[in-house]
């Protein structure tokens, strides 16, 4: 394995398709992720393509850079305090200080069975072994195909603020980002080979706000995250932990799904939710 | 003089009668108190280099040539090799040896549980042993895997034979008593996870074997493996002077020292092998889950007539039965008392001791029912225990050398007191609550030990024993125990251990023992010094030597004509030296030696998210004469620490058809972070044990972390009347007891579950 570093996107796009023999070429930015999938056996890669350079960063009003720190957005106070929060209470400062908010996006469940590499679902494989396995910290919703848990903090907060997203191809919503596997298709986002987020356009809400509840006092995946944030009188609800993908909510929590071992997470859910709404500003 | 005695040692709650020689301990204790450096506040004597990266332990080593080993492991719970070719490995870059099964005894065929170690290569780099042993060619053949403990013993499935522990009638006790409450309590498997992983650097240096090795007992390294290669004991020399941690995982030479033995002796080059994290979670041990079915009888005054237990240890394929039933056997006055305790064999990977093995399960369990006991009695919990207070060991009538527990409750008065306001701060759904539990333990420590001690002209001191400091601050302790016996500043004395060719024989740093083992020992080797230097000043100064002493670096005369420095005194050695030598003398016959204290906990719950909060902690123990309360007060709150990690976060977690472990890295394994840590109010009695060695010390590794779960659990029912059965205390578990609460009194239990 080599690096190499990109003097544009597009220089790194001729990078991507020219190695593709084995492992191909990898982006790599803050590394939080990439680094321990690849020591995991799980990424393979011929060329690991440093693109701290090529990807903005900073924030700008509504505008951030893919490729600003959690550290930096969680104490900017430009950035939506639903954001600020979900950034503050992920991981821990140094990773912080390390992982960019495009890559946030972009990070795999943290679903044992996938981590080790069993021949899951998402591996390609025809069972999901957390469904009738050990599941306590997996989906309780979209979880008949694969039980996986969407870890992002982050997510959750950009979903219930609206934000889209800009790449190198196309501006979409963030919802659009992700899709729920199925047996035809087991990827959980719709990014394309060569596909970069380059920036983030997050509205200013009128209000908003991220609560999180996780196994110890931080540097946790989140249990169950929930922000909610109110726009042009409308308040949306996105949750962390609670589905293969960030989850909007649009029904009753009610309407969960649970497996034998994590209908805890509704009951922690439903608490939240009505905390997360409570807490927003009167409008 | 030596003397050959018969008695009882214990590690960890295991007594075995063994002959001993021992030399008698014929020092006076030190009145009671801190003394000018006894009992002081000292800074750990190695704190510097190990923080500033200088300690050099055994995963810093390199030595020349040193070759890197990585080791393939069974990835099933249960499984044989059905075949296996070492050959791809062999041709792989780097590498200079490989071994499998039949190559060493600890490389097996058959493999039990996950981790077990079958084969082992050695290369240049670790990259290259890794991708060697991934290289190996080799079929497995799954097996059956049984994980129920409760199937394992329906089918007699053991490790060794059912422990049952009786006195009185059980029967007859619970029929005399107005009250029975009865409870099933379940721990789960948690792991010790060191900061330094399991590892061994292996070297022939001529016909010896030099192990540098990450261990709480280099003495007994050096046996089990002078036995195994056939070696006299001095030809295996066995070395850690640095540990980064062991908590009971560390007492033997384990898999990864027979590996790079086996490699070293093939390549002629030293050997690592160490273990990644990911492996530290899989075969480094554990302590092993719990079930324990209780039943407590009680009379309407509080006084208990019947306890009765029936343990379930799910040890794993191998290991020992912790003694979990220790705290209902012991702790309390009662008459009758029935346990049964029962290891299951299953396939996990064995345990091993961890931090007051059994006792801290136990403890979660007895002392979580005791507080039911008291709530349906309508008697206040400290009272309860006061009642039931066991004035002699009350499993064999024995007097204890010492005990001050109900001193402990009586420290612990304020503590307890501020439930009523702590309660008075709760909201409609943040509760908050109470609780206490007691500890008893061992750590009394034994003979045999040994010190040296020898003084420059120069009047400095240097002790020499082949301890290990397992990372608690013995090492600073002992220096304190010298230079109070010699009269000189802390700063004029060093301590030489960590290497069995450069001192005597020295105790296995488990079961709380260091301290109290070795002290004695290096007290007496310093008052041999000193008494010697007395003789030297005697002769120079034409006084008695009764009327000299040793204060602050000086010799001085009773009449105070007398105030020489020591280096005047000794300084006509040149370089030649003073030389003591100490041993432990023997415990008191007839006697328990335990330890005992009580905590209590001040905790909030989220009644609607299950979230628990400790808030505050406080812990009184008593483990005789404190030697160095800075330290004394590091390990309650590393102990307190621990115990919260295992009452709310820590779980090793299993696919439970496979039994496969899925917890491997620190991100699943929750150990607690700083953020989880309470005000932590440490309280020591500090009363020398007087029928206790020469110092009266008894050891403070393990006592903290054994009360810690159930003062915590009895806090949370304080709070919302909730009852808690499984540890960790979980969200589930947490809201799981909040709606049973509350169907056994909907008026009573908090809104909003």
């Amino acid at each position: 394995m080599h690096s190499g570093k990109p003097r544009s996107v597009i220089q790194l796009e001729l990078r991507q398709a020219s190695s593709t023999e084995t492992g191909g070429a990898l982006p790599l930015h803050g590394g939080t992720e990439v680094i321990p999938l690849l020591r995991a056996g799980l990424l393979q890669a011929d060329t690991l393509v440093d693109i701290r350079g090529v990807i903005p960063c900073g924030i700008d009003g509504a505008r951030i850079g893919a490729g600003a720190t959690l550290a930096e957005l969680e104490c900017d106070p430009q950035v939506p305090a639903a954001l600020r929060e979900a950034c503050r209470l992920a991981a821990s400062p140094q990773l912080r200080n390390m992982g960019s908010i495009g890559g946030n996006l972009l990070q795999a469940t943290r679903c044992w069975y996938w981590r080790l590499n069993w021949p899951c679902r998402l591996h390609g494989g025809d069972e999901c072994f957390a469904r009738d396995g050990e599941h306590r910290e997996h989906a309780i919703f979209a979880n008949d195909f694969c039980a996986s848990a969407h870890p992002s903090d982050v997510a959750a907060a950009l979903l219930a603020l609206g934000a889209t997203l800009r790449t190198n191809r196309r501006a979409l919503p963030i919802a659009d980002l992700y899709r729920v596997p199925s047996e035809d298709d087991r990827r959980t986002t719709t990014l394309e080979p060569g596909e970069l987020i380059l920036e983030l356009e997050v509205p200013e809400p009128e209000s908003s706000v991220y609560l999180k509840a996780m196994a110890r006092k931080q540097f946790a995946f989140p249990m169950v995250g929930v922000a909610a944030a109110r726009s042009g009188g409308v308040t949306r609800i996105a949750l962390a932990g609670v589905a293969p993908i960030p989850w909007l909510l649009t029904g009753d929590l009610d309407e969960a799904t649970p497996l034998p071992r994590n209908a805890y997470k509704v009951d922690v859910a439903t608490a939240l939710v009505k905390r997360a709404v409570s807490a927003l500003k009167p409008g | 003089m030596a003397r050959l005695i018969r008695t009882e040692k214990e590690v960890e709650g295991r007594y075995e009668e063994v002959w001993l020689v021992v030399e008698e301990d014929v020092l006076q204790q030190w009145p009671a108190g801190a003394r000018t450096i006894v009992g002081q506040p000292a800074v750990r004597m190695d704190g510097f280099e190990r923080a500033r990266g200088e300690a050099v332990y055994t995963a810093d080593l390199k030595l020349p040539g040193m070759l890197h080993t990585a080791v393939l492991r069974c990835p099933f719970a249960h499984a044989r090799v059905a075949r296996i070719d070492l050959g791809p490995a062999l041709a792989m870059p780097g590498v200079h040896a490989a071994v499998g099964p039949g190559d060493s005894p600890v490389l097996q065929e058959e493999c039990g549980y996950q981790g077990t170690a079958v084969a082992a290569v050695c290369a240049d780099t670790y990259a290259q042993a890794r991708a060697a042993v991934a290289a190996i060619d080799v079929d497995w053949e799954q097996l059956d895997v049984l994980l129920d403990p409760d199937e394992a013993i329906a089918r007699k499935q053991l490790v060794g034979e059912p422990r049952e522990r009786s006195r009185g009638d059980l029967e007859a006790g619970l029929a005399e008593a107005d009250v029975v409450v009865e409870g099933e309590y379940r721990t789960q498997v948690v792991l010790h996870n060191s900061m330094e992983t399991h590892q061994s650097v292996v070297q022939w240096v001529g016909d010896t074997l030099e192990v540098y090795i990450s261990t709480q007992y280099i003495w007994g390294v050096r046996e089990e493996l002078a036995e195994a290669l056939g070696l006299p004991g001095d030809k295996v020399r066995v070395i850690c002077h640095y540990m980064g941690g062991g908590f009971g995982s560390k007492n033997g030479a384990d898999d990864y020292t027979y590996i790079a033995i086996e490699l070293a002796t093939r390549t002629h080059r030293p050997v690592r092998c160490a273990l990644t994290r990911r492996e530290e979670n899989l075969v480094t041990g554990n302590r092993n889950a719990t079930i324990q079915r209780l039943t407590i009888g009680a009379r309407a005054d509080g006084t208990l007539t019947a306890l009765g237990g029936e343990y379930v240890n799910a040890t794993g394929w191998d290991g020992w039965s912790s003694p979990v039933e220790g705290p209902m056997q012991q702790l309390y006055s009662c008459p009758n008392v029935k346990t049964t305790t029962y290891a299951a064999k299953i396939n996990q990977p064995p345990m091993k001791a961890f931090r007051a093995p059994g006792f801290v399960e136990g403890t979660f369990g007895l002392e979580s029912l005791i507080d039911v006991l008291a709530a349906k009695l309508g008697i206040d919990p400290l009272e309860l225990r006061r009642k039931n207070y066991a004035g002699q060991d009350p499993s064999d009538d024995r007097p204890y050398s010492g005990k001050n527990l109900l001193e402990c409750y009586r420290r612990a008065e304020p503590h307890w007191e501020r439930r009523h306001d702590v309660r008075a701060r709760s909201t409609d759904t943040v509760k908050r609550g109470v609780g206490m539990a007691s500890q008893i333990w061992y750590g009394g420590g034994g003979p045999p030990s040994y010190a040296w001690i020898r003084v420059g002209s120069d009047g400095r001191a240097t002790v020499v024993t082949a301890m290990q400091d397992i990372g608690t601050g013995t090492k600073t302790a002992m220096a304190q125990i010298a230079a109070e016996e010699l009269g000189i500043p802390l700063e004029h004395v060093t301590v030489s251990i960590g290497d069995s060719a450069r001192g005597p024989f020295a105790s296995i740093s488990a079961g709380s023992s260091t301290t109290p083992s070795m002290g004695p020992a290096v007290r007496a080797a310093a008052a041999d010094a000193k008494r010697q230097i007395l003789e030297i000043a005697a002769q120079r100064n034409n006084l008695e030597e009764r009327v000299l002493d040793i204060k602050g670096g000086n010799v001085v005369s009773a009449d105070g004509n007398l105030d020489e420095p020591l280096e005047q005194v000794v300084g006509l050695l040149e370089s030649a030296q003073i030389l003591g030598k100490g041993a432990r003398g023997p415990n008191p016959t007839g006697m328990h030696v335990l330890t005992f204290g009580v905590q209590v906990a001040e905790v909030a719950v989220d009644v609607e998210t299950g979230e628990v909060w400790v808030d505050r902690i406080a812990a009184v123990h008593d483990v005789g004469r404190v030697i160095n309360p800075l330290g004394a007060e590091s390990q309650i709150e590393g102990g307190i620490i621990q115990g919260i990690g295992h009452t709310l976060s820590e779980h090793r977690l299993n696919d439970p058809r496979s039994g496969r472990i899925l917890t491997t890295s620190l991100d699943a394994y929750k150990l607690p972070t700083i953020a989880d840590v309470p005000e932590i109010v440490s309280e020591l009695i500090d009363a020398p044990d007087e029928q206790l060695t020469n110092l009266g010390s008894k050891g403070l590794g393990e006592p903290p972390i054994i009360p810690t779960a159930a003062a915590i659990a009895n806090a949370i029912r304080d709070a919302t009347g909730a009852e808690v059965h499984e540890l960790p205390i979980s969200r589930e578990e947490m809201l799981r007891a909040l709606r049973e609460a509350k169907e056994r009194d909907p008026a009573g239990a908090p809104a909003g579950v």
